[in-house]
């Protein structure tokens, strides 16, 4: 009789695991580090000071582009989570080859470089007359997210079994109604947690707004990348701090919060297949 | 002492199906289906699976369209109309309950679409959870709930539309063996309390015949055998009827001058047999526990057989009898107190086996059963008349 | 009970014909967002490369393959291949860190698997461009890494940026994600007991691997593959804050063309001509591996 031997801990695997997260997370404090420095230096920690944060919330430019940001990250949110569960209910429910070159048509954006789509929504504003501006990046940045939402709420759409929505018919309920009464509040922990996703995505999104933006105001990094490309200086490191703390706040927040809505999927579950 | 008069039993049938067929891309899943369904009932669509039997709930309940046939629901034609206005509500075999409404928004669903005004509605809902026992659960969400709780829920929340047919289609499968007994019970006696009829799919036997009044066994899209479960097992109709419930000691032979000739050796006398010619093939059976190994009577048919294995279940033992190197025959018999364990018969014994004439059923061998309608359609077709829609 | 699941998949097919103008309806509008702005703007891409540049310097529509002649020379094919190089090194390392972070996790995360994932991930979906200017501001030459190196005495300061590591190195660190995901997933859903079957009959760790882990969880390979090529065969940004012109990638001529250059005809060329290639090379991988699938496991 043989016993079930446990697995022993692999310390290779562990070993590169370690490295692995050291590797990922080296830069990110270095950068909050130093953004606390003192003094100029990159290299050599002096002193605490929140001098850079202080000298950002006085830089005007910076500001605008922050709110700019914002809003941008807003609207394109809302607008792709509209437009991408529209999408999700429909190719769930429309059979046959219609539904799936749709769904594939929808899928491009993921799998084409943003180079590629930022080049393409740039001439096509051009080509039509539109200045760039606030809008251009909005219209760029909601096409590209919707593919996200779609394949997130599909999950969950998936994981909803169609009897729910049949149970919900046959007690009454016209098809809409059912749409209305029960898929959407049941859908409700995804689209929290695409909405921040998408939000969190749109918020750092960097090649599409270059090649969409306007003049004034810039999307924040945008704006962060004229810098960076001057050199490297503490200044950077305060926004980068901040913009990975806030990114990263959202992206925690994505999710967990679907969780809290009684045993919702979390978007995370979603990516990785975890749940169903 | 009530002196209200009583009720006079609703003569429509709750759910009447004609000619009923669907067509999945060239088979034909459900066959020219001919049913009747009594108001009040309990009747049980039994089958294996793939043999049709949930489909033809789906048409029933609206969400699969019928290739061709009607649908009548208390004597209303509801073939094209809508699941939503149909009075017909189905308790799935996941339960679907809405997760982002408690149990108490769940069950007054139905009710709600309805329109009744707030007081009745949780008047209602009260009522109906106090009937399924889940009177203190009310505000609880169905994610915090067990099976057999989710279960009495879909039940309510079917229930309480109180529709012209209930539909359940084999809601009791996700439950394990003892909670699945103790919800045979319940769901028979909430029948009976409430009066309206179940159309209750399954695959189990057991279940079907326990709790039914009427059963009708399905195949390949058809209905073999309809009748109360007595009927079912005692006097099947056709050799699937036969062999789909319980063990069946199915023999093939020919018929020849009232008896049926099993081998050289066996011929078993089947008196009250009707219909078939001389010569003609047939299939007979006999169930187990009608088969005697002591205490044999005179009126009994008798044969000589040979134990081959015997196994103990509790109340019972089973022996495997071998009547000829082809033919083996089932036993069943009871434990009784008079009997010690040395009588028991052991494997290499020769017995003499004996059971009553009547016990005997015999079933012609021809292609299964077709319904009146199946049997029109068989006919318009080979005159190459078209088919009415 | 697969039976079972036939008749109810068989049963529930067929929709009636009083539904399907909802969900129809659904489609239209993201459908038609998706015609306006995706794929118009894909087709104008493909008509402005025939273009040309007007005296202004303005693009211009045209019918001329000069810009497709254009970028037929030494130059631009080297950049392609170069890219193609990179984008490879990318896909490969991102597979020797993938496997044991992902193996690492799934079979041996227990309570705090969710967690290190989430770890993984959030960081990962936080600013790309930041995370690539932290690199550039470690590996400097003002930077920690050269700073620690001088203070141990190891070394008087090592160029790390500007080199086709670096730029390998920002590639890898903005795209492995996209490959431990789909892997991780693939090991998620793997039956725990296949692997110790194969430990028990393969005898071994590496052939186990190769045995049982590596075919068992060919789909999230494959579809990291696909993952994390794509965007860094196109990315500019690491060559960009990493690398300098001696490391330059198809995304960087692609940009310079529109951003700087203002030659977008040609730009357009570019683009048509990255997107032929990355299809082509889509396709011919899409063939290899459901060949495979086919005759493989």
């Amino acid at each position: 009789m043989r016993t079930r031997r446990l697995e022993r801990r692999p310390r290779f695997g562990v070993f590169v695991t370690v490295l692995f997260f050291g590797w990922l997370y080296l830069p990110i404090l270095a950068v909050a580090l130093f953004s606390l420095n003192d003094k100029k230096s990159l290299s050599a920690f002096s002193g605490f000071s929140l001098r850079w944060y202080d000298d950002l919330v006085h830089n005007s430019a910076l500001i605008s582009s922050l709110v700019a940001s914002l809003e941008i990250a807003t609207v394109s949110a809302v607008g792709s989570l509209v437009l991408g569960t529209m999408l999700a209910l429909g190719l769930e429910r429309v059979r046959g080859r219609r539904g799936r070159v749709i769904g594939a048509v929808t899928l491009l954006p993921l799998v084409t470089p943003e180079i590629v789509t930022g080049v393409a929504a740039l001439l096509l504003f051009t080509g039509i007359g539109l200045k760039l501006s606030m809008t251009t990046v909005i219209l760029a940045e909601v096409t590209f997210s919707i593919a996200y939402v779609t394949v997130i709420v599909r999950g969950r759409l998936a994981g909803i079994s169609m009897e729910v929505e049949e149970a919900a018919r046959d007690l009454g309920c016209t098809p809409f109604q059912a749409l209305r009464l029960v898929t959407i509040p049941t859908l409700v922990p995804a689209l929290v947690g695409a909405g921040l996703l998408v939000f969190a995505l749109v918020f750092d999104d960097f090649v599409l707004a270059f090649f969409t933006t306007g003049v004034d105001p810039q999307p924040l990094p945008v704006r962060v990348y004229s810098s960076i490309r001057f050199g490297v200086s503490p200044a950077i490191n305060a926004i980068g701090t901040l913009m990975l703390l806030g990114s990263a706040l959202l992206i925690v927040a994505a999710l967990t919060v679907p969780r809290l809505f009684n045993r919702g999927t979390s978007s995370l579950d979603l990516i990785t297949g975890g749940q169903r | 002492m009530s002196t209200a008069p009583m009720a006079v039993p609703d003569p429509t049938p709750s759910v009447t199906l004609r000619a009923l067929t669907k067509d999945f891309g060239g088979t034909t899943v459900v066959d020219h289906l001919d049913l009747d369904i009594s108001s009040g009932e309990f009747f049980s669509l039994l089958g294996p699976s793939g043999c049709g039997k949930t489909t033809t709930l789906r048409m029933i309940a609206g969400f699969t369209d019928p290739t061709s046939g009607t649908i009548l629901v208390g004597g209303d034609d509801v073939t094209s109309t809508p699941p939503h206005k149909r009075d017909v509500n189905t308790v799935f075999q996941s339960y679907a309950l809405f997760e982002h409404l408690d149990v108490r928004g769940n069950v007054g669903f139905g009710l709600r679409r309805k329109g009744l005004d707030r007081r009745t509605l949780d008047r209602r809902v009260s009522d109906m959870l106090e009937l399924v026992e889940l009177g203190d659960k009310g505000g609880e969400r169905p994610a915090r709930l067990s099976g057999g709780q989710r279960q009495r829920v879909a039940l309510a929340r079917a229930l309480i539309n109180q529709p012209k047919v209930l539909l359940l289609d084999e809601p009791l499968a996700a439950l394990d063996l003892k909670l699945r007994h103790a919800m045979q019970a319940e769901l028979k006696s909430i029948q009976r309390e409430v009066g309206i009829t179940f159309l209750f799919v399954t695959h189990d036997q057991d279940e079907a015949l326990s709790m039914s009044d009427r059963v009708a066994i399905m195949n390949d899209g058809v209905i073999e055998q309809c009748g109360t479960p007595e009927d079912v097992y005692e006097r099947p109709t056709s050799v699937f009827a036969a062999g789909f419930i319980g063990t069946s000691n199915l023999m093939s032979g020919t018929w020849s001058a009232g008896c049926v000739t099993v081998s050289d050796t066996l011929s078993i006398p089947a008196p009250d047999h009707r219909g078939s010619a001389d010569g003609e093939p047939v299939s007979v059976t006999v169930r187990p526990e009608k088969i005697w190994l002591s205490d044999l009577t005179p009126q009994m048919f008798r044969t000589a057989g040979t134990i081959v294995s015997n196994s103990y279940h509790g109340a019972t033992t089973q022996y495997l009898v071998s009547i000829t190197p082809e033919l083996t025959l089932t036993v069943l018999e009871q434990n009784l107190p008079r009997m010690r364990t040395e009588d028991r018969w052991n494997p290499g014994d020769r017995v003499e086996l004996g059971w009553l004439p009547e016990h005997t059923v015999v079933l012609r061998t021809t292609p299964r059963n077709r319904s009146e309608s199946a049997l029109r359609a068989d006919a318009r077709a080979s005159a190459g008349t078209p088919e009415k829609l | 009970m697969a039976t079972v699941a036939a008749t109810d998949r068989a049963a529930k097919a067929p929709r009636s014909a009083q539904r399907t103008w909802l969900w129809g309806a659904l489609l239209a509008l993201p459908t038609a967002w998706m015609v306006a702005f995706f794929v118009s703007s894909m087709a104008i891409i493909v008509l402005l490369s025939f273009g040309r540049t007007t005296n202004d310097g303005y693009p211009a529509f045209a019918l001329r393959t000069a810009n497709y002649r254009a970028i037929w020379n030494d130059v631009y094919l080297e950049l392609f291949v170069r890219s193609l190089v990179y984008a490879l090194a990318t896909v490969v390392i991102s597979v020797l860190i993938a496997y044991p972070v992902a193996y690492t996790i799934a079979r041996h995360g227990g309570r705090y698997k969710n967690a290190l994932i989430a770890a993984i991930v959030v960081p990962f979906f936080a600013s790309y461009l930041i995370r690539m200017y932290a690199w550039k501001a470690l590996l400097s030459d003002e930077g920690l890494v050269n700073s620690g190196l001088r203070k141990t005495g190891l070394s008087d300061g090592v160029t790390f940026l500007n080199t086709p590591w670096a730029v390998v190195g920002g590639l890898v660190y903005g795209f492995v994600v996209y490959m431990i995901l789909p892997i991780y997933a693939s090991l998620e859903r793997l039956d725990g007991s296949l692997i110790e079957a194969g430990k028990d009959l393969y005898h071994g760790p590496v052939r186990t691997f190769f045995s049982v882990t590596l075919p068992a969880t060919r789909p999230g390979l494959y579809g990291g593959i696909l993952l994390v090529f794509l965007p860094a065969l196109g990315d500019f940004v690491s060559a960009q804050l990493l690398g300098g012109a001696n490391t330059y990638m198809m995304g960087n001529l692609v940009q310079q063309q529109f951003a700087e250059g203002q030659n977008w005809p040609l730009g357009s060329a570019l683009t048509v001509g990255m997107m032929a290639a990355l299809t082509v090379l889509m396709v011919i991988y899409l063939r290899a591996t459901s060949t495979q699938a086919r005759e493989g496991s």
